[in-house]
C-alpha cells in the first residue's frame, strides 16, 4: 500500500521568492521521512506540492513513478494532518473521522465499524458522538490523525502536527506517530522545525534551508558527517574552527589551528572550496583521561554552571573557542589556566564551510 | 480588569435607551394605533378597539400589494444571495488581501449616491433608447427596442438587486471570514471536490451569514419605494407606496394596520431564522 515518492528538480516560486528551489528527493515506500528546517525554509511549501494543494513552478513529482501533475489534492492517494488540524467544527468526532469514507460511498455498519476502529487506533474509543470543539488539544490532534488514517492512505503527510501542544503531550503523540507508522506501513512525511522529533522518529531526514536541501541522511549521519557548516550548526555542533592548513592522508588528516595539530576525519566525498573543522563536544575528554589522547592545550576563558555539568569555554591562541562539559562536582577551572583537551577518534571532522557565519 | 456593575450599567444604558426610545417605542405605538378608530371631527384617531383598519386591507386588492411586496422581497433577496455568495467566496478565499479591500470598497459604491438618482440612472440604461437597447440593435440581435426592459417588474427587480446587493454581500463576507481555510483544505484532502466542499462544509458553516444577508435584503425591499416608483410599470405598487397613498387620504388606522402586518411577517422571519440557522452565531466567537 505504501507509495514511493519521486521529487525531480522541483521548484516553487512566488514572484521573486524561491520558496522551493530545485529540490530532488527520492522517498522510499514505507519510509518515515522528515523535512527539517526553520520557518520559511520551504518545507511546508514542499509538503503542499506533494499533497497537491499547490503546483510546482518547475519540475516533476511522481508517486510510484506516476507523474502527479494536474491531479488535484482530492484525487491523490495522500492524506494530511494539517498544522492547525482543520477539524470540521459543525460535525461530531465520528462525523469528522467518517467524512472521507462517506465520500467514498460507505454507509451504515461498514462505515461505523471503520470509524470505531480508527478511533480505537488513536485511543479515542467511545468519543464518536462528542463535539469536536469541546475536546482537549491532544484529543483534537488524535481526531485529525484518525480522520487521515481511516482513509488508509499510501502517503501520510504530517505538517508540524505537534506545534502548540505542551511537552508531555508532544512526547506522547510522538510515540503515537512511531507506533502508527509501524502499524499502517504507509509512507510518512513529517514536516517539523523540532530536531528531537525528527531524530527520534525518522528513517531519514532532509535538512532544508532557503528552499534547498542541505543534506539528506539517516539521523546519526548528521552528527558523524554533517554536510556543511549550516547543517553542523543546525544540529547543534556549535564549535566550527577555521584551520590554517589541513594535511590529508587518505580519510585521515591533520589540521593546524593556531599552531596546534589536531587529528581530523576527512569528508568521504571530495571537498571543494574552503573547509572548516567541526568539533563534537561529546568526543572531547578533559582531565585524567585526556593525557594519552592526541589533542590541544587551550586557555580557559570562562566557565558557566549548567546544573548537572559545567560548560567551560576554551580558547586557541588565535581566539577561536570550543566549549567542553565537565562534571559539576569537579573543581572550577581558573580563568586563564591552561587545560589539555583530548580528542577521541572522530571528534574533529572536516566539512564544507558553506553556511558558516562570517567571522565576527 | 473587571468593570464595576455601575460602569457596565452606564455603558449599556445609552444604547439600550436608544433602542427603546428610537426603535421599539414607535413600533409599539404603530401597533396600538392600528386598532384605534378614525375620528372625522378631529381629523385624527381616537382610542378604540376597532378592526376596521385590518378589514380595509381586504378591500380594493390591498392584500395583493402586500403579497406582491413579500414576493418581490423574497425574489430580490434570493437573487442577491446567488450573486453575493460567489462574490464573498472570491473576496475571502481567492483574492489577495489588497484586492479584497479594493473589491469590498467597490461594493459600497451603491451607497455613494441616493436611491433616487441610482434608480433614475437605470432608466437611461434600460429605456427604449437606453444603453442596452442601443447595443442589442447595433449588434443586430434585435431589430426594434425591447419594451419590457423598463417600466416593468423586470426593471424593478434590477433596481432592487442593484440597490441592496451589498446588504447580502457583507454578512456573507463576515461569515466566510470566520471559516478557517484549513478546514476547506482538509475536506479536499479527504477526497471532496469543489461542489462537495461547498455543500458539506462551506454552506453549513456560513448558514447564519446566508440568513442574515437574506433578512437584510428582504427587510430593505419590504420598505423600499423609490425603485418601484421610478422603474415600475403603470399601477405597479409596493407596500411603502400604498401606505403613502393611504396616509394622504388621512386613513391612519389602515396605514398602521398595513405596517403592523409587514412588521409581524418580518418579526416572524427573524424568529424562525434564529431558531433554524442560529443568527446569533454570526457574532459569536467560536473557540478554534
Amino acid at each position: 500500500m505504501a507509495i514511493a515518492i519521486g521529487i525531480d528538480n522541483v521548484s516553487r516560486h512566488f514572484g521573486p521568492l524561491r520558496a522551493v528551489d530545485g529540490v530532488s528527493l527520492d522517498i522510499k515506500a514505507g519510509e518515515f521521512f522528515t523535512l527539517l528546517g526553520s520557518s520559511g525554509c520551504g518545507k511546508s511549501t514542499l509538503l503542499k506540492l506533494i499533497g497537491g494543494f499547490d503546483a510546482p513552478s518547475a519540475g516533476r513529482i511522481t508517486f510510484d513513478g506516476k507523474d502527479m501533475a494536474g491531479i488535484p489534492a482530492n484525487r491523490r492517494p495522500v492524506n494530511t494532518v494539517f498544522q492547525g488540524l482543520g477539524l470540521f467544527p459543525h460535525m461530531t468526532v465520528a462525523q469528522n473521522v467518517g467524512y472521507g469514507l462517506r465520500l467514498r460511498g460507505l454507509r451504515g455498519k461498514v462505515l461505523d465499524d471503520k470509524v470505531a476502529e480508527a478511533l480505537e487506533l488513536v485511543q479515542l474509543a467511545g468519543f464518536g458522538p462528542r463535539d469536536v470543539n469541546l475536546l482537549s488539544g491532544g484529543q483534537r490532534q488524535r481526531v485529525a490523525l484518525a480522520r487521515a488514517l481511516v482513509m488508509e492512505p499510501g502517503i501520510l503527510l504530517l505538517d508540524e502536527p505537534l506545534t502548540g501542544l505542551d511537552e508531555g503531550l508532544r512526547q506522547q503523540m510522538r510515540d503515537e506517530f512511531g507506533r502508527l507508522h509501524k502499524r499502517t506501513g504507509a509512507t510518512f512525511i513529517l514536516v517539523t522545525h523540532n530536531q528531537d522529533e525528527a531524530l527520534s522518529l525518522s528513517d531519514r531526514i532532509a535538512v532544508m534551508h532557503a528552499g534547498r536541501i542541505e543534506q539528506v541522511d539517516q539521523p546519526q549521519r548528521f552528527f558523524d558527517q554533517p554536510a556543511n557548516a549550516f547543517v553542523a550548526r543546525f544540529v547543534g555542533i556549535e564549535a566550527l574552527l577555521r584551520p590554517e592548513t589541513v594535511e590529508r592522508h587518505g580519510d585521515e588528516g591533520i589540521a593546524t589551528i593556531a599552531g596546534q595539530k589536531l587529528p581530523v576525519k576527512l569528508a568521504t566525498t571530495a571537498q571543494s572550496g574552503s573547509t572548516v573543522i567541526a568539533v563534537r563536544s561529546d568526543r572531547l575528554v578533559v582531565g585524567d583521561g585526556a593525557a594519552p589522547l592526541p589533542g590541544a592545550t587551550l586557555t580557559v576563558v570562562e566557565s558557566v554552571f549548567r546544573g548537572l555539568h559545567r560548560d567551560v569555554k576554551l580558547a586557541f591562541a588565535d581566539g577561536q573557542t570550543i566549549v567542553v562539559a565537565i562534571p559539576a562536582d569537579r573543581d572550577i577551572p581558573a580563568v586563564g589556566a591552561a587545560m589539555k583537551v583530548g580528542m577521541k577518534p572522530g571528534a574533529a571532522i572536516e566539512i564544507s564551510s558553506s553556511g558558516m557565519p562570517e567571522a565576527g | 480588569m473587571k468593570a464595576s456593575p455601575s460602569t457596565i450599567f452606564g455603558l449599556v444604558f445609552l444604547p439600550l435607551a436608544a433602542i427603546l426610545v428610537l426603535g421599539l417605542a414607535p413600533l409599539a405605538v404603530v401597533v396600538v394605533w392600528s386598532f384605534w378608530a378614525w375620528d372625522p371631527s378631529t381629523y385624527w384617531i381616537k382610542p378604540d378597539f376597532s378592526l376596521a383598519g385590518y378589514a380595509a386591507i381586504l378591500e380594493a386588492g390591498r392584500w395583493t400589494v402586500i403579497l406582491s411586496t413579500l414576493v418581490k422581497a423574497l425574489l430580490a433577496a434570493l437573487i442577491c444571495l446567488v450573486i453575493a455568495y460567489p462574490t464573498a467566496y472570491a473576496v475571502t478565499f481567492l483574492a489577495s488581501r489588497r484586492l479584497a479591500v479594493v473589491l469590498l470598497a467597490l461594493m459600497t459604491i451603491p451607497f455613494f449616491t441616493s436611491y433616487l438618482i441610482r434608480s433614475f440612472s437605470w432608466r437611461l440604461v434600460l429605456g427604449r433608447t437606453g444603453v442596452v437597447n442601443t447595443f442589442l440593435q447595433d449588434v443586430g440581435l434585435t431589430s426594434a427596442p425591447i419594451d419590457w426592459l423598463l417600466f416593468s417588474d423586470f426593471a424593478v427587480m434590477v433596481g432592487l438587486v442593484a440597490s441592496y446587493l451589498p446588504f447580502a454581500t457583507f454578512p456573507l463576507v463576515l461569515a466566510m471570514g470566520r471559516v478557517d481555510s484549513i478546514v476547506l483544505s482538509a475536506a479536499r484532502d479527504l477526497g471532496a471536490g469543489f461542489w462537495t466542499v461547498l455543500r458539506t462544509i462551506l454552506l453549513p458553516l456560513t448558514l447564519s451569514g446566508v440568513f442574515a444577508g437574506f433578512l437584510f435584503v428582504f427587510v430593505m425591499v419590504a420598505g423600499s419605494s423609490t425603485e418601484v416608483q421610478m422603474l415600475g410599470g403603470a399601477g405597479a405598487s409596493i407596500v411603502s407606496v400604498m401606505i403613502n397613498d393611504v396616509m394622504r387620504v388621512a386613513n391612519y388606522p389602515l396605514a398602521f394596520a398595513i405596517s403592523t402586518i409587514v412588521l409581524a411577517v418580518i418579526l416572524g422571519l427573524v424568529l424562525i431564522g434564529n431558531w433554524t440557522f442560529g443568527l446569533a452565531r454570526l457574532f459569536e466567537d467560536r473557540a478554534q
